[in-house]
Order: structure tokens, then C-alpha cells, then sequence
């Protein structure tokens, strides 16, 4: 069962399996709710087609959020356009045009996959 | 927690205007995050949220919430030495205050808001990094209109306000712009509801751009306003067509306010952007009146229309002003524009100078006078500080030495007072390396004493005598003077510390001889407490108290609060020299109250560890330990390891005497790495340092 694959990465050739991804989409529900995200809340995901995209859109969903998927090779005019019309507050990319896009939205917060996989320092709550 | 945390943040200028869910997650963030950066274009609302977050994030930070403003902050090397000012760290050593910002922070719980980070990006991110990587419990939140990428930082990027639309007539951005038109008297705004949506809509939402177009609703309708500033965003000039749009809005806005001022309010606005942050009227009417333009008369008015307009504000009331950072920055551009930096950056050095002159001249000149009207004058001196280092940077770069040279060493007395002069040390350094071909000889000798004095204390006793030499010398040869009583001080004490008491005698007695025939007691006590401390040195203890007896005598006479404390901390350690500790209990507990009033921290928690002390040698272990850890506070506070060092050898003594070892008192983890130089005679001749 552990070892079911789920996703083949067509560029890369890995694969993930049922465990990681429910492992990392645990882990990006945590984050998403840390940085704010709550139940009907909007949440871009500007990814490349690959676990990243899979993990993120779990995890928006668990997290109660409403996925809205950006294709990462639209011009710049048109993701602002799709950006502004979201009203969401937080964005999940590392796509370079997309966080251009963002620029002057009212996206509060911009998450790397890095971010969602908890892989930035994380820190003590004070005592 | 009991005791309120301290903080240092301002009351809101008016009512805060939406945002709710945004106060709320940042609230939430700022104790999950250490490093959080509200980012976003000038006017946006970055320090309004920010204040806003850290208001409500007071009560889980037990060491206090504190803003840093940098904005007016030029020099990178400066935000050290903004952040320790506003911690009340005091330069124990000059050039150590890091070390002392350290200590201070290493165990607190502390929110510190850095606001206003975009011109010093590189120093903020290393000091944020530095900071956060040794102090485990302290977090940051920063506004700058660029991240500072270091690892770790959340970047929160700062929306416009909610623009409204078919479903949300009532907007925060409608909200906003409405309060503040009805605030300026226009009562007709809500009439004229489509126009308002148009207008915020042409806005943008931005904050400041929304309340400077409302500020003008009493004369114009919401509907020609946006008209008008729809005409200004096509005049932007070309350099500008490819700012990001919000920047436009937010500058063709500016430009549309500015264009509607009369010609004497656009001349004293972009004369305002000299001043280094708060200002006063009386300042204001003497760097920007020139007689000419602008007459001192009608500056009360001229000011209130800015205040009006919504391009000044108006701080706490008491008749003091400032401007926001992006107007400011507008003024200063336009000041520039004009060719008018030169002229109003040397009054401004001329105005500042007089100003702290008259400062130290007050609080120090007249040989009798009552403390309150004395420290009055310190503590306006102490408001002149962010001018004074705006104003001395000017002198640097116009190479107007002479100016220059007078403003830091009238600031240097204001400095002393408070037990925190290290700062001068840059100031004289800087300035005396210019060319002093025309800087009168006597000026240039006190300089060189007001830097021995600095480096004095710094422990750099071999260029400290050079220049200490240099400076009495030079100013033996012109009439007395307060600085010559000051600078013999400052010999006195290096020539002891050295070793070589003839020298040191010499000068003693030279200063004897000119401070009483010039009736100048803060000195003639000076050299009073030198003669206790040798007396005490060679162990003649009648004599000792005698002299310190003396010195209190004259501070009592002269209203000098400073000369009383060091006489009775001095005659404290003659009475514990002779066993007498009723006597030294009473000298120090007498000092207490003086050194609190005068806020100089530095003296204040010796005086703790000396009280600590002598109540252990009396047995009074509850008073010992709540003066050991009362010194040892103000020391971690003050970030003084130093005091800390004596805060520990009281704390020793006080184990001794009740057998425990342990030292219940001490509050956190063990001490840090002490400066090795402390070893110094804890007695030293008095050059008011002591
Ligand atoms: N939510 C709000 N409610 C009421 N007033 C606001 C609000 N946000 C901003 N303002 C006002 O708008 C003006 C600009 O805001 P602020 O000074 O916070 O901008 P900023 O982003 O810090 O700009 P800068 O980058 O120039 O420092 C201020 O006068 C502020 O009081
Ligand atoms: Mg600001």
C-alpha cells in the first residue's frame, strides 16, 4: 500500500508516492493555515504541472480554501488580470512572472512550494 | 503579567480605518514569525498597520514593544545607534553599543518595529539577522517599501484600501475619504456619492492620496478633484511613466495638493523638509523665515494651512509638527529643485547650534540656579539631538568646521548629563578632520578636550592624553572658561589613571586656582572629589570625607544635581572605607533620587550595586538584593557590561554575607563575556564621569 505511486513527474521521471503526498499535503495544510488561510478563502496556485501543483491543491483544499489555478505561460497582462479578479490574499508560486503579476495586487503573502514544505526556518513561539 | 509592558508607540492621529482581518492575522503572525516586513508603495498605509499590529501585540511581549523610526536615519552606521537609543541602551564604550544592544536583548521578549527600512536595507538586514540569530525571544516587524531578503522574513505585502464597487458601496477607501472630508468641513461630500466612488477609484485606495484629496473637499467637489488629478496623472513627467502605477497615483496626487498651495506655503513646505523629524514653531519660524519670502510673522499661519492641507502633521498637540516620510521626501525635491539646499541646510546648522548653545549655556553656565530650571534646559537639548546629527553630518559636508565643532561640544554637555556621551566621539572625529586653517585656536583646543574626554572614557588613554594635553594647553591662553574647567577634569583624571600623580596634581591645583577665581563651582567640586579620591587612595579617610563635604557644599550651592550625586557617591565610598556603613547607606540612598531625575542610567545602577553593597555588609539582605537587582536590571537594560560586572561583585558580596552561594537574585542565565578592560580603578578622578 505504502508504496502505491501516485504521480510520475514527466519531466523528471520521479515519482511520488500515496504516503509522500499525504505527508506533504499534511505538512502544506499546516502551513497554509499559519499563514492565514481559512475555510472559503481564495487561494492562487501559479505551478508548473508536477507533485507541487498536486500537493498545493490538496492541500488548499483540506486547508477549506477554493483552489484558483493559474497557468504559468500566460503573459503577464492577463495573469494580473486573473490575479486582481481572485481577491486572493495568499498566492502559492515560484514561477517569476507570476510573482511580477502579483506585484501591485492585493495578495498579502506570496508562498514558495519551499514555504509550503515547511523548509524555511520555523521558529519558536515566544514563551 | 501585572506590570503593562512598556512601549514607546505613539496615539493614533485619528480614527484607524478597516483592515480588520489583516490586524487580526498579522497579530497572529507576529508570534509565530521572528521576522515580518510589511511591504508596499509610500502612502500606502506600511507604519499606520504596523502600529497598529504592534498596539495590539503588547501583551505578549514582556520586555516591551518598541518603534524605530528610520526614515530621517542617513548614515547605515546610525540605525545601531537608533535602535540602542530608543532601547535605552546607553554607549557604555564608543563603537561597542552592538555589544551593549546584545546584552540588552539576549533573554527579553521584545517586538521591535523597525519602520521605514527602504534606504538602509543592507544594515537592516544585517543588524535583523545579527539580532535575531543571538536573541532567541526577540521578533521584528518592519515597513519598507522594499524586502530586506534575508532567510526567514515573511514578506506581508501591504493592499490598498478595499475600493468599492456595485456590492460595497461603503469601502474602506469611502470610509476613509469621507471621515476625513467631513473632518475638513465639507459637508455636502455624502451628496455626491458617485463621484466619491469615481474619485477613490482614480485613487487607487491609497491612503495618503485619499486623505489629501479630502483634505481639500471644502473648496472642490469630490467630482472635480478627480477630474483634476485624472489631468495631473497625464502631465507626469516622463521619468515617471514608468513608476509602478500606484507610485503615480500617489505622486501625481502629491503634485496636484502641492500645485494648489499658495506660493508662501509651497516655499516654507519644502523649506520644513530640513528638520530631522518632530519640529517645533519657534524653529520653524527661525531656519525657514527669512524676512524676505517669508516673514516670522505669519509662519503660525502659513503652517496651519499645511496642517489644513493634510501635507503637515500636527504631533500630540503641544505645538509640534512633522511630516510624513513621502511628503517629505517631495519637499525635499522641490527644496533641491529650487537651489535652496545649501542656504536652508546652513540655518538649519545655525538655528540647531544657538538653539543647543542656549541648551547648555542655561543648564550649565550660571554658577547658582535651581535644578528644575537647570534640567529644563537639559531636556530641551535632548529633544535637538535627531537636528543635531542631521546638522552635523551638514557641517561635514559644507566643511563648516567652526559650526560644527560648537554644536558637538554643546551637545556633548547635554549628553554627559544623561551618562551616555560616546556618540560625540564620532561628531569630534569627523569634524576635526576637516581643514581648521580658519577655526579659532581656542575652539579647535576644546574639540581636541571633548574628544579626550569621549575616549577617556572609551579607555583609550594614549591618544586621550595627547589630545587632553593639546586642548588645556592651547586653552590656558585665552580667558577661563567652563571648558577649561572641564578639560582640566579630563587631564586630571588621564594622569591618574596612568600613574603619574605629579602630573595629575599639577593640573589639580591649576584647576583649583581658576575655577574659584572664576566662581565656577561644577569645577572648583571637580577638583574637590580629585583630592577626596587621592585622600582616599593614600588612605587619609578625614581628609577624604572633608573634601567630598566640600564638593556637596558646592553642588548644593550651584542647584547642580550632578555635582551633589557624584560628591555623595564619592563621600559613600570614604564612609565604607572607614567601616562607617549607617553613613555610607544614607550617602548613596541620597544620590539615588538625584541620578534618577536626571536619567543618567549609567551612574544610577552604580549607585544600585554600591547601595546593594553596603546594605549586605549591614545585614540587610532584603534591601541588598532589591538594589543588586535593580542595578543589575538598569545595566541589562542600559546594555552596560560593565554594570553588570559590579551589578555581580555586589551580588558576590551580598552571597557572602548570607552564606549563599547561589545569589537568589540573579535573574536569567549567567553573565556574557565581560569587556576585559574592566579591570580599571573603580575610583577615578572626577571628571564628572565618576
Ligand atoms: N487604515 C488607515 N486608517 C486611517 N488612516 C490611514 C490608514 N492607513 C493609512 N492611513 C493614513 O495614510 C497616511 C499614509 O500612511 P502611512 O504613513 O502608514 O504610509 P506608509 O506606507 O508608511 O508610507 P511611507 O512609505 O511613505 O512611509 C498617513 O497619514 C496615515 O495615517
Ligand atoms: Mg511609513
Amino acid at each position: 500500500m505504502d508504496e502505491r505511486i501516485v504521480m510520475v513527474d514527466s519531466g523528471t521521471g520521479l515519482k511520488l508516492t500515496e504516503e509522500q503526498l499525504d505527508e506533504r499535503s499534511a505538512v502544506a495544510t499546516v502551513q497554509l493555515r499559519r499563514r492565514g488561510v481559512r475555510s472559503g478563502d481564495t487561494v492562487l496556485i501559479c505551478l508548473r504541472v508536477g507533485p507541487d501543483l498536486l500537493v498545493s491543491t490538496n492541500a488548499v483544499i483540506a486547508a477549506g480554501g477554493v483552489v484558483w489555478p493559474l497557468p504559468p505561460d500566460l503573459d503577464t497582462a492577463t495573469l494580473r488580470d486573473r490575479i486582481h479578479e481572485s481577491g486572493a490574499r495568499v498566492m502559492i508560486s515560484d514561477v517569476r512572472q507570476a510573482l511580477d503579476a502579483a506585484e501591485e495586487s492585493r495578495v498579502r503573502i506570496v508562498m514558495s512550494v519551499a514555504d509550503l514544505n515547511g523548509s524555511c526556518p520555523s521558529w519558536a513561539p515566544p514563551t | 503579567m501585572t506590570v503593562p509592558a512598556p512601549h514607546n508607540l505613539p496615539v493614533e492621529p485619528n480614527r484607524f480605518i478597516g483592515r480588520e482581518r489583516d490586524v487580526s492575522e498579522l497579530g497572529a503572525l507576529v508570534r509565530a514569525e521572528r521576522v515580518i516586513t510589511l511591504s508596499g508603495v509610500g502612502g500606502i498605509g506600511k507604519t499606520r498597520l504596523s502600529l497598529r499590529v504592534a498596539a495590539q501585540a503588547r501583551p505578549w511581549f514582556a520586555d516591551g514593544v518598541w518603534l524605530v523610526e528610520l526614515a530621517r536615519v542617513g548614515d547605515p552606521a546610525l540605525v545601531v545607534n537608533e535602535v540602542a537609543g530608543v532601547l535605552g541602551v546607553r554607549d557604555e564604550l564608543p563603537g561597542r553599543l552592538l555589544d551593549g544592544l546584545r546584552l540588552r536583548l539576549r533573554d527579553a521578549s521584545t517586538l521591535i518595529l523597525l519602520d521605514n527600512c527602504e534606504h538602509l536595507v543592507e544594515r537592516c538586514a544585517e543588524l535583523v539577522a545579527q539580532l535575531i540569530a543571538e536573541c532567541p525571544r526577540l521578533r521584528f516587524l518592519l515597513t519598507s517599501r522594499e524586502p530586506l531578503r534575508i532567510q526567514g522574513e515573511l514578506v506581508w505585502r501591504v493592499p490598498p484600501l478595499e475600493l468599492p464597487d456595485e456590492r460595497h458601496p461603503d469601502a474602506e477607501s469611502v470610509l476613509l475619504f469621507v471621515e476625513r472630508a467631513l473632518a475638513a468641513g465639507a459637508r455636502a461630500v455624502t451628496e455626491h456619492m458617485p463621484d466619491v466612488v469615481r474619485l477613490c477609484r482614480a485613487l487607487d485606495g491609497l491612503p495618503l492620496a485619499l486623505e489629501l484629496a479630502a483634505a481639500r473637499t471644502g473648496l472642490l467637489s469630490p467630482g472635480r478633484i478627480a477630474d483634476r488629478i485624472g489631468d495631473r496623472f497625464a502631465l507626469l513627467t516622463t521619468g515617471h511613466r514608468t513608476a509602478p502605477a500606484r507610485q503615480r497615483t500617489l505622486l501625481a496626487t502629491v503634485e496636484w495638493s502641492h500645485d494648489l498651495l499658495t506660493p508662501k506655503e509651497r516655499v516654507l513646505l519644502r523649506r520644513l523638509s530640513v528638520f530631522a523629524g518632530v519640529f517645533d514653531l519657534g524653529l520653524a519660524e527661525r531656519v525657514c523665515a527669512d524676512g524676505g519670502i517669508l516673514r516670522r510673522a505669519e509662519l503660525l499661519d502659513l503652517l496651519a494651512g499645511l496642517v489644513d492641507k493634510s501635507l503637515v502633521l500636527h504631533q500630540g498637540g503641544a505645538g509640534r509638527y512633522r511630516l510624513l516620510e513621502t511628503i517629505r521626501q517631495y519637499a525635499a525635491d522641490r527644496l533641491e529643485e529650487v537651489g535652496e539646499v545649501a542656504r536652508l541646510r546652513d540655518r538649519h546648522l545655525r538655528v540647531v547650534c544657538e538653539e543647543m548653545e542656549r541648551c547648555y549655556e542655561g543648564g550649565s553656565l550660571e554658577p547658582r540656579m535651581p535644578w528644575p530650571a537647570r534640567l529644563a534646559h537639559f531636556i530641551r537639548g535632548r529633544t535637538l539631538l535627531d537636528d543635531c546629527r542631521a546638522a552635523i553630518d551638514w557641517a561635514v559636508a559644507s566643511r563648516d568646521a567652526v559650526t560644527g565643532l560648537r554644536l558637538a561640544r554643546a551637545a556633548l554637555a547635554i549628553l554627559a548629563v544623561r551618562g551616555d556621551l560616546g556618540e560625540s566621539v564620532g561628531w569630534h572625529e569627523r569634524l576635526l578632520a576637516l581643514d581648521l586653517a580658519k577655526v579659532p585656536d581656542d575652539v579647535v583646543a576644546v574639540a581636541a578636550a571633548a574628544l579626550a574626554y569621549g575616549l577617556e572614557l572609551a579607555d583609550e588613554l594614549e591618544r586621550a592624553e595627547e589630545l587632553i594635553v593639546q586642548g588645556v594647553e592651547e586653552q590656558k591662553r585665552h580667558p577661563y572658561t567652563h571648558w577649561l574647567g572641564i578639560s582640566y577634569g579630563v587631564a586630571l583624571t588621564v594622569f591618574f589613571r596612568t600613574g603619574r600623580t605629579e602630573r595629575a596634581l599639577r593640573y589639580m591645583e591649576e584647576l583649583e586656582a581658576a575655577a574659584s577665581a572664576h566662581d565656577d563651582p561644577f569645577n572648583l567640586a571637580t577638583a574637590r572629589i580629585a583630592r577626596l579620591n587621592l585622600a582616599l587612595f593614600q588612605g587619609r579617610l578625614r581628609q577624604a570625607r572633608r573634601h567630598g563635604e566640600e564638593a556637596l557644599a558646592l553642588g548644593r550651592q550651584a542647584g547642580h544635581h550632578w555635582t551633589q550625586a557624584r560628591a555623595l557617591t564619592h563621600l559613600g565610598a570614604v564612609a565604607e572605607a572607614a567601616g562607617d556603613l549607617e553613613t555610607a547607606l544614607s550617602c548613596h540612598a541620597d544620590a539615588l533620587p538625584l541620578l534618577e531625575g536626571m536619567d543618567n542610567r549609567v551612574e544610577l545602577a552604580r549607585c544600585h550595586a554600591q547601595l546593594g553593597r553596603v546594605a549586605a555588609g549591614l545585614g540587610d539582605r532584603a534591601a541588598a538584593r532589591k538594589h543588586v537587582a535593580a542595578g543589575l536590571e538598569l545595566s541589562r537594560k542600559a546594555g552596560q557590561r560593565r554594570g553588570v560586572m559590579r551589578a555581580l561583585s555586589a551580588l558576590s558580596a551580598l552571597a557572602q554575607a548570607q552564606g549563599d552561594l547561589e545569589g537568589r537574585c540573579w535573574p536569567g542565565p549567567p553573565p556574557p563575556r565581560c569587556a576585559s578592560r574592566s579591570g580599571r580603578s573603580a575610583r577615578r578622578g572626577g571628571c564628572g564621569s565618576c
